[in-house]
């Protein structure tokens, strides 16, 4: 195989993207359009004792309210983590119980959106109270050890010698609590779906990452056979997390669609968003990471609890990647689950991992001042090539060359190790602060069907979706090195149902998912044009080959999965239920990993923090999109900045439900507040894991940002700040 | 939204004439900024909108007067921020438009419209369930005992702690400008302080204006004052938010010594905020960072602040202190 590393290969969608050409569901204007608009619940939890549509029907242009009412046989399709295929268990309008403000009472469908939100707002409720709790340290709030519930069967908890024990003889303590504010995904593509009959199928387009669970999941909650149903997802506009499940709106679209036997469009807008929807869990950890003197890390224990709904168990995984930043022999994790009256809460990027990595990574900088020991110094001091946890040797780990050529690139040699030694020219502090990110190597089933056509077309077809991280380049950019074709005739069928079997793309496994199989595809068809071509295929296109056997296609299908996963999970694919493998493999144990280096600036009076430069060097195996793969570490990199400075999904705990719901009060970084971002890349293959020696990026390049930039406020300031986000009034 | 009536006055006394005929249910529209969000939130719902945006006149930019820069009311943000006169000579006057929103709303919001600007307060936006007596007089506030971080310091109520959220009548407010509005019963002038009211029992009632007048045009009088002055905004993100704390800080100087200075507070109050006692420390002082940092606990002196916003007491004092010293250093 092929070792050498990729060229840098512009994004093949860019100047469709620029130029606005790439349409998304909520762009869908189809003839014959009818618009859905939601009424929501305005109180904590309880029941709707009534509810009054009749001026919602008789608006002009309305043509269908649907209601508890009149919803009729429509079922919830379950959980995502609990056997089903929703983002939460709890289906709107199929019963008056009220889980959550915010949640949907009415679905008004009507010829305009304009006569749609005005019906909607004509809606009129009344309801029976229940309590509610939505803060974690509510009255009312039951705690769920995570051990004790099902979850534990794939999510066991971290127990790898006896943490406590070694922790209590540990000459080096450190013992600190951490926390972290909800927060919500926004990607800008809003969630939106156009549901549709046609002769009897059902097809829905809609931006998601897992279109065989919108498929799957749509035929249970409606009674459907699935193989009536196709989901067609070609781009998404950032899903973040927030997209990777069925929604309960497309559920709606599609009943309300097959009642008026017309297409239906529903484009949640931002503030609906906030709560019909996943977010990013309330969280807190309580850590303690004992040393010898000498700086080697002799035991941790990491206690975690974490938000979830009354409705579902969303699974807390954060000790499990604490446990896998360094060689520490003595580990003990906790993950305790607090229900609330909220919608369930769920993946968004690097959902555990960032988290995890500000408190462990924070611990080890106060580590690194109690000893007095350089913070890059005391990481590579305590690197590993085995998994701790479990014994295994690492397929592969390098973060120590992350670190070292992070240091060099970052000018880490001129840092003075004591807080708040070194000063801007306008009398601002300056802070640098290191931390190390690892995300889980895992990998999902994958069906790839290539095709040439004897016109040089290469067609490929498989399980994954473009969410705007660049599959659709990488994609190009394997077959275009292994075919010796130029990437404008590769055309990819992704996230459609009807292409191939679509498993949800997340946790950073699409390319580890899809490029090996692919690339196995090439190969499949470059030996059957060998075949064909008995004097041999060197320097002829393959489509020449096709044309001098006077075929006109070629076509090849392969499967792939993760090492050691039966070959009945390729049933699970097609059932659109998750199938991920690892981290942890028969033989190895695959981790990504990734170092920050950042520099604050905290002003002299005022106190405002600014990040104006960022060195990250990533360790993701191959690298096959250079061009999208830095744009994905500058976007975790964003994602970082924000959670550590800036975001937080306020609660008010008289009326449950989130407050600032929407874009100007929800304080994402704007362009202003982002400086430099260098990045670079290991580039080291990763053949143990899979063929094409790729790991995942995503969202290790989120990880450990919040930790470094904290990290550099201590070094700036002095100061420690374990909550986030951390404000200027944290500053002042 | 509800569904509305909507004309385009062809002048200025077409609109007061067409806003007579309509009655009190309606708004003028300008760049639409803030009225068509709140429609859209259902928190406004006039039966009737006019819009004015079709009176030319009232776009006018004139620096050349020799006592006043006059601004029509329907001159957009934008085009006042860029205006050279006032980038050069008058920063602070442009720093509060161009630190505003985000380029987008200021190519549209208009310089008479962005006065009228409503609250941020999300229990005034978020509609039910939310007790508010601005929204809805009479129910209450909910931000009393909520998430204030974002509420006021200065001119609140037990009906309202709502702050201002504008930038643009701050900076007005310490430069002394006028308000010139037509109405039912012809023109007036009123100083830019008059405009704005506390809530008192009433924060549904947020101007002077009566029902049926319209501002056309801001005239600020020249004065030395503007050179040395800024408009320094402190905030959680470096664009498009609203201020946490904002001071407009403008200095006469004689020498070391300042002669003159004007200090007004945004992001604290509810109303633009400003703080003559404050002045008055300064007036007749050799500047001294120690100087300005009195400056800035006069002006934060009186604060009332709720369970979240008690940080913004420190932060304004060190935000005049800081302003003080920008506009020093321009003087």
């Amino acid at each position: 195989m092929n070792m050498m590393p990729f060229a840098d290969l512009a994004r093949v969608d860019a100047h469709d993207k620029v130029r606005g050409a790439v349409a998304f569901a909520a762009d869908d204007a189809r003839p014959n359009l009818a618009y859905g608009a939601f009424a929501v619940a305005t109180i904590g939890k309880g029941r709707l004792a009534s509810l009054d549509v009749a001026a919602a029907e008789a608006a002009d242009g309305v043509r269908l309210v649907l209601t508890h009412a009149n919803i009729g046989a429509v079922a919830s399709a379950g959980f995502i983590m609990g056997g089903g295929y929703g983002f939460q268990s709890h289906q709107p309008l199929i019963s008056p119980e009220i889980a959550y403000r915010g949640e949907p009472i009415a679905l008004v469908v009507a010829d305009s959106l304009e006569a749609a939100t005005h019906a909607a707002a004509l809606v009129r409720a009344t309801y029976e109270t229940a309590p509610f709790a939505v803060e974690l340290d509510a009255p009312g709030v039951e705690v769920v050890d995570q051990a004790e519930t099902p979850l534990a069967h794939f999510i066991p908890p971290v127990a790898a010698g006896d943490a406590d024990a070694a922790y209590a003889r540990a000459p080096v303590q450190i013992d600190a609590r951490f926390a972290s504010a909800p927060q919500h995904q926004n990607p800008i593509e809003l969630i939106a779906c156009v549901a549709e009959w046609q002769a009897g199928r059902l097809v829905i387009h809609e931006g998601t990452q897992n279109a065989e669970a919108v498929r799957h999941g749509l035929a249970a909650a409606l009674g459907l056979d699935a193989g009536l149903i196709d989901v067609v997802s070609p781009f998404v506009g950032g899903g973040f997390g927030q997209k990777n499940s069925l929604q309960g709106h497309t559920v709606l679209a599609a009943e309300a669609a097959r009642r008026l036997a017309r297409p239906v469009k529903i484009v949640v807008p931002r503030a609906q968003l906030y709560h019909l929807a996943s977010f990013r869990p309330a969280n807190r950890h309580h850590v303690r990471l004992g040393a010898d003197r000498s700086g080697r890390m002799l035991a941790a224990i990491h206690e975690a609890q974490a938000q979830t709904s009354r409705h579902d168990l969303f699974p807390g995984e954060y000790a499990t990647t604490s446990a896998r930043l360094y060689g520490i022999a003595d580990f003990r994790g906790k993950d305790e689950l607090l229900r609330t009256d909220a919608q369930t809460p769920g993946y968004m990027r690097a959902p555990f991992e960032h988290i995890a990595c500000f408190a462990f990574e924070s611990c080890v900088d106060e580590l690194a001042y109690a000893l007095g020991i350089d913070p890059v110094a005391l990481r590579l001091a305590n690197d590993t090539t085995v998994d701790a946890v479990t014994g295994r040797p690492l397929s592969s780990r390098h973060v120590g060359q992350c670190l070292e050529r992070g240091a060099a690139m970052f000018g880490w040699e001129r840092r003075s190790m004591a807080p708040g030694s070194m000063r801007a020219e306008d009398g601002g502090l300056i802070g640098w602060g290191v931390a190390i990110g690892t995300y889980a190597g895992l990998r999902a089933p994958a069906i790839a069907k290539l095709k040439l056509t004897d016109d040089g077309r290469v067609e490929i077809r498989v399980g994954v979706h473009e969410m705007g991280q660049g599959v659709r380049t990488a994609l190009a950019a394997v077959l275009a090195r292994k075919l010796g074709i130029a990437p404008e005739h590769i055309v990819a069928i992704i996230g459609d149902t009807r292409a191939a079997p679509q498993h949800l793309t997340a946790g950073s496994w699409g390319t580890a998912t899809a490029i090996p199989v692919v690339e196995a595809a090439a190969d499949a068809l470059l030996a059957r044009l060998a075949e064909l071509a008995p004097g041999g295929v060197s320097n002829r296109e393959p489509a020449q080959i096709l044309r001098a056997a006077g075929l006109p296609e070629l076509a090849v299908e392969v499967q792939g999965k993760a090492p050691g996963q039966p070959d009945a999970i390729y049933d699970r694919l097609k059932a659109g239920l998750p199938s991920i493998g690892g981290p942890v493999y028969p033989e190895f144990v695959t981790y990504s990993y990734i170092a920050h280096f950042v520099e604050v600036r905290v002003e002299a009076t005022t106190r405002r923090v600014r990040v104006p430069r960022v060195v990250s060097v990533a360790d993701c195996g191959r690298v096959v999109s250079p061009r999208t793969a830095a744009s994905q570490v500058r976007g975790g990199v964003v994602w970082g900045i924000g959670a550590a400075l800036r975001e937080a999904s306020e609660v008010d705990p008289r009326y449950g439900g989130f407050l600032n719901a929407d874009l100007a009060e929800y304080a994402l970084p704007v362009n202003a507040d982002i400086g430099a971002i260098e990045v670079a890349f290991v580039d080291e293959p990763d053949t143990r894991f899979n063929s094409a020696g790729v790991k995942g990026l995503g969202e290790v390049s989120m990880a450990g940002v919040a930790a470094a930039i904290a990290n550099a406020i201590h070094h700036a300031t002095g100061k420690r700040l374990r909550e986030l986000p951390i404000r200027i009034e944290d500053v002042l | 939204m509800q569904p509305f009536d909507y004309v385009r006055a062809t002048s200025v006394a077409d609109a007061v004439r067409a806003f007579g005929a309509a009655g009190p249910d309606t708004r003028l529209l300008a760049g639409g900024t803030t009225l068509y969000d709140l429609m859209k939130l259902g928190v406004e719902t006039p039966a009737h909108v006019i819009d004015v945006n079709g009176l030319r006149e009232l776009e006018t930019i004139d620096t050349s007067q020799p006592d006043e820069l006059v601004f029509g009311a329907l001159a957009r943000m934008s085009d006042v921020a860029a205006d050279p006169v006032i980038a050069g000579e008058y920063p602070a006057l442009a720093e509060s438009l161009w630190r505003a929103a985000s380029q987008q709303l200021r190519n549209m919001a208009s310089v008479g419209g962005n006065l009228l600007q409503r609250t941020r307060c999300a229990y005034f936006r978020g509609g039910e369930p939310f007790a508010c007596n601005k929204r809805a007089p009479g129910s209450g506030c909910a931000a009393q005992e909520g998430i204030d971080r974002g509420h006021a310091l200065f001119g609140g109520s037990e009906a309202c702690i709502a702050v201002y959220p504008g930038d643009w009548a701050v900076a007005l407010a310490a430069f002394e400008a006028q308000v010139d509005v037509e109405g039912p019963h012809g023109p007036r002038s009123l100083a830019i302080e008059a405009l704005h009211v506390e809530p008192g029992r009433t924060p549904d009632v947020e101007t002077t204006l009566a029902p049926g007048e319209i501002i056309v045009r801001i005239r600020v009088p020249k004065t030395p004052l503007g050179r040395a002055s800024t408009y320094h905004k402190i905030r959680d993100r470096e664009s498009y938010a609203f201020a946490l704390v904002s001071v407009a800080a403008a200095l006469r100087m004689e020498g070391d010594m300042v002669a003159e200075a004007r200090l007004a507070l945004g992001g604290v109050a509810t109303r633009p905020w400003r703080v003559r006692a404050a002045e008055a420390v300064l007036r007749g002082q050799p500047f001294t960072p120690a100087l300005a940092r009195r400056a800035g606990e006069a002006a934060l002196s009186g604060a009332r602040p709720g369970r979240m916003n008690a940080f913004k007491v420190e932060l304004g004092i060190r935000a005049v202190a800081d302003a003080l010293s920008i506009a020093r250093q321009r003087g």
